[in-house]
């Protein structure tokens, strides 16, 4: 019981970076990112070849970091100077190019057969609860930098100057500012925390594939943000709070209902996050909690 | 200095909205553009900002060629525009929808908010001055902590009046400034605009109130189909034949 | 070994297809404002509905007919119940919506036939020789049906009152309010006629490939960019740049490899952003 919770709170924890990132990029800034998984499989796959090439961790993420922001900043200067809608084609897009690319490149990241074998963090503290305790811990600390640095932000000019581009990006070139030079850095950041995000997944799950990181898991993330009310730190937390739930409750129904098969449970599953979008953007636009703003 | 239009054109599927349009506007005094509904004003200070691309002609900010500029260059060269639709940052506070017009803050880069967070704070400090002295100036100091959207009609058109002024620009283009403001705050928004003239800001503004703006401005362009059909002082506009037809005869109101 | 010619010439099959998916999105973008992500998974109902029609009636052309009806229906439910009360808010609220109807009928249609690819009954033709190029009857029977679907559209758009006020409304939404044309009348033409247009698109993918619950949603990114590279809003440059887009795709498939496909419409999108963001037929700036 207590290692499934653990297992439990790491996976959250990785969904809360990922949340944390779409907030910053869409509930602070507006910018409609409909690629996240695309980041999220950029620190992934980098995170698991590099551990194959023997980097030391800590070197290893921060290039999965780096090198997902790196990939958000050609998208960010060709479409966010465009149409707000523009992004959210190109950014879907680019994560079903990443996931193809992952796919064909057999000679790079075995294709669909995945990326098996990526080492554990921490074994040396031994295996089990200790190490999974200590991978939390590390997982809790980025956590709260991120949400450090991001209170660090919206408290600032340049905190100002998104959620003013937010609200209205006209005004904000007509007073002299470029938009899309803070888009592109907000995205950037975003990505940032996704490329983290991900290379903990990778090592966390120990095996990667391209179906692990399909645009549901993007519309998850929105899920989350918007259940938890768009733009607020606490509303990334209570959203992917809701989230696990969902998750794991429908592996739990699956426990209890076997003749419905797994293929069955993903279209379910599928079906309920799209009930959710449609539901959540008609009526409860500020997340259950009500007020705040709408999209 | 001034602001020196020439031969500025706009169609829309063969609909010319603005039509060789050619006049100079100083930025010392305040110059009026009126006409009635659908003259091309709106899209002529779009073209004029670059919110929209024009077909043909040239604008220039002193000896500053802007073609081909986008919007935010412009501004930054000294002309800053408001809408004729308010465009407030709805969830900020009036005090930070003046805070975020300030030009050049170093706290707006990633890298100078945390690599020198003195500096950023010095700056936030004559900002903030700033800002209180903008909105005494403009008697917002009552709804300066208020979030923007929730401000009335009138308040939200001193609003964007006072973004304009913190970014220190030179001549400041407003967009129907009295639709929908009150007789009252259209004499206390004249009072300002005259105030602000007389530090030597310069105005042009686009209006639909023949009223309120012949009383305002030193010389005034008057605009109907795209083109530019009569310029002087206002009683000599006013008193001209073809704009009391294109006005009265066009079914524009002239109040 | 497929020659040059004739993977031009599947090349305008597959960019009619795309044509077709592109006049949808464009449609509902030029008319409603948002990018329908749904278009792609509407497209996979009607091949559904195809795939039944036929069955039941053992005709192809009313299977044809069954998914061009499917999709239109669809396409009104989707608009009576989610789009036409998103009016008047952000076109990120559409845009998500449109997900989430995107998500629920890949997961009705999942449920409902199950996730394995099925096949049109299809009987066995010999291809033609042209002039040394093989040419197979079906793609040309095919290419008729997109054709005549095409005619259909643009008579409708050009030829009737409804059609000219949604190109009227396409060119300038405040004009609906001034000419008295009834948006939610001009709104349900829109959605029932890029329905129908999805599901005929949907049938001629499922008739030349296979019909499976993700066909729909992976013909999603061509379609969009084949929609921004004609111009948002343009019906004819859709068409164009579905089949440049078609084209360009099967040739370069032999030194790409299969797979990067529709990797190449991304780069088209991206490209087309780069240079010229109001596509090649536009007259509205992707620029605010």
């Amino acid at each position: 019981m207590e290692a499934y919770l653990i297992a439990i709170a790491i996976v959250s924890a990785v969904y809360v970076l990922l949340a944390l990132g779409l907030t910053l990029q869409y509930g602070m800034t507006g910018i409609i990112n409909f690629g996240h998984v695309g980041f999220f499989a950029v620190g992934a796959y980098a995170a698991a070849l590099l551990a194959e090439q023997g980097w030391h961790p800590l070197p290893a993420f921060l290039a999965a970091g780096v090198l997902a922001a790196a990939a958000a900043w050609p998208l960010g200067m060709v479409s966010l100077r465009l149409r707000e809608d523009y992004f959210a084609i190109v950014s879907l897009g680019f994560s079903e190019v990443v996931r193809l690319v992952v796919t064909s490149e057999k000679w790079l990241t075995k294709g669909v057969q995945g990326i098996p074998g990526i080492p554990k963090l921490f074994t040396g503290l031994g295996v089990g609860l200790p190490n999974s305790l200590a991978v939390l811990a590390v997982l809790l600390l980025v956590n709260g930098l991120a949400i450090y640095a991001m209170r660090r932000i919206v408290r600032s000019p340049f905190g100002r100057m998104i959620e003013a581009i937010r609200d209205n990006e006209d005004a904000v070139k007509a007073l002299g500012k470029d938009p899309a030079r803070f888009k592109v850095q907000v995205l950037m950041l975003g990505a940032l925390l996704a490329g983290f995000a991900g290379a903990f997944y990778a090592h966390y799950i120990g095996y990667i594939s391209p179906d692990q990181f399909v645009p549901l898991v993007t519309f998850q993330i929105w899920m989350a943000i918007i259940m938890g009310g768009v733009g607020r730190v606490s509303g990334a937390l209570a959203g992917t709070l809701i989230l696990m739930l969902f998750l794991e409750g429908s592996r739990f129904l699956r426990d209890v209902l076997p003749f419905i098969s797994e293929v069955e449970m993903a279209s379910v599953r599928l079906g309920i996050v799209g009930l959710a979008l449609i539901l959540f953007t008609l009526y409860r636009p500020g997340g259950i909690m009500g007020e705040a703003r709408r999209t | 200095m001034s602001l020196e239009i020439s031969n500025l054109t706009k169609a829309y599927g063969g609909l010319r909205v603005v039509d060789d349009v050619m006049i100079s506007v100083p930025t010392t005094g305040i110059t009026g553009i009126i006409g009635p509904n659908g003259a091309g004003k709106s899209t002529l200070f779009s073209l004029i900002t670059g919110f929209i691309e024009a077909d043909a002609g040239h604008v220039s900010l002193g000896s500053v060629a802007l073609d081909g500029l986008p919007p935010y260059r412009r501004a930054r060269a000294g002309m800053v525009r408001t809408f004729q639709v308010p465009r407030e940052y709805t969830h900020l506070s009036v005090r930070e929808n003046l805070a975020a017009a300030a030009p050049d803050q170093t706290g707006e880069s990633l890298a100078g908010l945390f690599l020198t967070p003195g500096k950023v704070r010095a700056e936030e400090k004559a900002v903030a001055e700033k800002v209180a002295a903008t909105l005494d100036f403009l008697r917002l100091t009552r709804v300066a902590d208020l979030a923007a959207g929730g401000l009335s009609g009138g308040q939200k058109k001193l609003l964007e009046l006072g973004r304009a002024l913190m970014t220190g620009a030179r001549l400041i283009l407003l967009d129907e400034p009295f639709a929908g403001v009150n007789p009252v705050l259209i004499e206390e928004l004249s009072a300002r605009i005259h105030e602000l003239n007389a530090r030597g800001t310069g105005f042009l503004i686009i209006e639909h109130d023949l009223g309120a703006l012949s009383r305002l401005v030193s010389a005034m362009h008057v605009m109907d189909r795209g083109r530019i059909i009569a310029s002087g002082t206002p009683s000599a506009v006013l008193s001209d034949t073809a704009v009391r037809e294109a006005y009265l005869g066009g079914g524009g109101k002239a109040a | 070994m497929i020659s040059f010619a004739e993977l031009a010439l599947n090349g305008i099959v597959s960019g009619l297809v795309i044509g077709l998916a592109a006049l949808a999105v464009t449609l509902v973008f030029g008319i409603a404002r948002f990018a329908n992500a749904a278009t792609g998974d509407v497209m996979t109902l009607g091949a559904y509905a195809a795939l039944s029609g036929a069955g039941l009636t053992g005709s192809l052309v009313l299977g044809g007919l069954f998914g061009a009806a499917a999709g239109a229906v669809v396409g009104l439910i989707g608009y009576w119940l989610v789009f036409r009360k998103l009016g008047g808010r952000s076109s990120v609220a559409a845009l998500l919506a449109s997900i989430g109807v995107a998500f629920m009928i890949r997961a009705v249609m999942g449920v409902a036939f199950g996730h394995g690819q099925k096949v049109f009954p299809m009987p066995m033709v010999r291809p033609w020789r042209i002039l040394d190029i093989r040419v197979h009857p079906n793609d040309v029977n095919l290419c008729a049906v997109v054709l005549v679907t095409l005619a259909i559209v643009f008579a409708i758009l050009h030829l009737t009152p409804i059609g000219r006020q949604m190109r009227a409304v396409a060119d300038d939404p405040s004009l609906a309010r001034v000419s008295g044309i009834s948006p939610q009348k001009v709104m349900m033409a829109l959605w029932a006629l890029a329905g129908a247009v999805s599901g005929v698109a949907g049938t001629v993918v499922g008739i030349k490939t296979v019909v499976s619950p993700e066909m729909g949603w992976e013909l999603l990114l061509p379609a969009f960019a084949a929609a921004i590279l004609g111009g948002i809003g343009h019906a004819g440059g859709a068409i164009v740049a579905g089949i440049a887009l078609g084209i360009v795709q099967e040739v370069a498939t032999p030194f790409v490899g299969f797979t990067y496909k529709i990797a190449l419409s991304f780069v088209v999108l991206l490209a087309v952003l780069l240079v010229r963001p109001k596509g090649l037929f536009g007259t509205v700036a992707g620029a605010r």
